[in-house]
């Protein structure tokens, strides 16, 4: 078991939000309104059936709960993403049902409702726009919504390839593309063939080409979206890398290719990921613990390396679904575990105890 | 060496004349068979079919009477639903791609049926599974 740590980091716990009443499966910090003296908003959505909106007082720097979600999704709420503007929080649900809520200053309204999925609805992102919308689920599909004035959505497609349940999408960052992971070990990239609403799978890791050799549970993209890293029941951490220049170029599809894997870091199912704007990949797995990662620095042989640099064990009591750094402040992130909890924490460099081996 | 010859080779007429035996059975009960499964799957297939081809003309009827009823996207996935519809090959049972043009309609028809917010499924000819399964409380 891989532990060497990098003693010039901390993790403090800056406070732990109670209110859940069964598992919370999944955080979406609101996106930063790029104007100051805005509080920082966070979703959270859970086995309770609802969806909490926790806001951070100006005054005290405390979160507290603003509103609760509730009467609207009938099974448990597995997923929520805040639409680019802020405007809109996207909620999916066991349900089948993925809930659109309008942010009125505070006050929620659901103001449509996507149906379409067979069974449980596993995840939803908004692309980079925010003028399309994504959902995945039980039932192996992954369908597109276009989103239209007066709160209209229509189904553009819906992509199906996947053999098994698929656990997230994610929008490419930048180029409309979508990322699929699946219980089927497998990630897809799916693409639209000119402005046609064709869309379809352009490439698909496996393990034939690097990938995973068990259900894949998370992705996340870096801040220039030139990479992306992913993260299994394998037990392992994958770093993929594009032509970013050649995908933004329209020049025809530049495929992802396998970077680094970390393996021998984790000993439990890594049930998410995510990457921060200043280049830290933040894990949370099944033995309630939460890692930190970054590149590497040294001797560049065969192409970027990965370290541990953090790792923060029984950062809950139990199984971590889902870690995020915040939107807004760069050293802060978020945690949700099945305990029905989600902690708040700070990630600093200690300074003056640089050491160097 | 004649006279030994046919006894020589009775094993191997016996094998033979059972084999023509069994083939000629095998043809009859096979030909009973694949009707059977034909008449079903053919049953089956054509009723889908149907399903969407009903569909489709309700919704043809539809735009024509008020072309601002549906966006441009749904119409436009509509008339391939109805091309589908147009090119499947039902008299060819040895296709091969008579199974993915299946697929391709149940896909459209699911496209359509959430952008037109319908609750409308194909469900098939009831099975008799099918009815046991409706006493629900």
């Amino acid at each position: 078991m891989k532990n060497s740590v990098d003693e010039n980091f901390e993790l403090n716990e800056v406070q732990t939000l109670e209110g859940h009443t069964d598992r919370v499966w999944s955080l979406a910090w609101k996106p930063a309104p790029g104007i100051d003296g805005v509080p920082a908003v966070l979703a959270s959505c859970s086995g309770d059936r609802t969806v909490r909106i926790w806001e951070q007082s100006p005054a005290t720097g405390c979160f507290q709960c603003k509103a609760v979600l509730e009467d609207t999704h009938t099974r448990t709420v597995r997923s929520c993403a805040w639409s680019p503007s802020g405007k809109f929080l996207a909620t999916s649900s066991f349900d089948a049902t993925t809930a659109i809520w309008e942010d009125a200053g505070g006050d929620f309204s659901c103001v449509a409702t996507l149906e379409g999925h067979e069974n449980e609805v596993k995840s939803v992102s908004w692309n980079a726009s925010g003028s399309l919308l994504a959902t995945c689920g039980r039932d192996k599909s992954v369908w597109i919504w276009e989103v239209l004035p007066h709160n209209e959505f229509e189904c553009v497609s819906v992509l199906q390839g996947h053999t098994q349940d698929v656990k997230m999408v994610q929008w490419h960052p930048s180029v409309n593309i979508l990322i699929s992971c699946s219980y089927d070990n497998s990630i897809k990239v799916w693409a639209e063939d000119g402005d046609s609403d064709d869309w379809h799978c352009v490439q698909t890791l496996n393990q034939s080409n690097s990938g995973h050799t068990s259900t894949v549970w998370a992705l996340s993209f870096n801040a220039s979206g030139d990479k992306m890293v992913t993260c299994s029941d394998d037990l392992t951490i994958k770093i993929w890398g594009c032509d970013i220049i050649r995908m933004q170029s329209g020049d025809g599809y530049a495929p992802w290719m396998h970077i680094s894997t970390l393996s021998g870091y984790h000993d439990r199912t890594i049930f998410s990921i995510h990457w921060s704007r200043e280049g830290i990949i933040c894990s949370g797995a099944a033995d309630d613990a939460i890692r930190f990662f970054t590149e590497s620095k040294d001797d560049l042989v065969d192409g970027p390396s990965y370290k541990l640099i953090y790792k923060k064990e029984k950062a809950h009591e139990m199984d971590i679904n889902a870690v995020q750094w915040s939107s807004m402040e760069n050293n802060r992130l978020a945690s949700a575990s099945d305990d029905g909890t989600i902690k708040i924490w700070e990630f600093i460099s200690a300074p003056g105890k640089k050491m160097h081996l | 060496m004649d006279i030994f010859e046919s006894s020589l080779n009775l094993e191997e007429s016996h094998l033979r004349e059972g084999y023509d035996e069994g083939y000629a059975d095998g043809l009859i009960s096979g030909k009973e068979e694949g009707q059977q499964v034909g008449l079903k799957t053919g049953f089956e297939t054509g009723e889908e079919l149907g399903f969407y081809r009903g569909c489709v003309g309700v919704w043809s009827s539809a735009i024509r009477a008020d072309p601002n009823f549906m966006s441009a996207r749904i119409q436009k996935t509509i008339k391939q639903m109805d091309e589908l519809l147009q090119n499947y090959a039902i008299l060819e049972p040895e296709n091969e791609a008579v199974s993915d043009a299946m697929d391709a309609l149940r896909l459209k028809f699911k496209v359509i049926s959430a952008s037109l917010n319908l609750k409308l499924e194909y469900k098939g000819y009831p099975k008799s599974s099918d009815a046991a399964g409706d006493i629900g409380f």
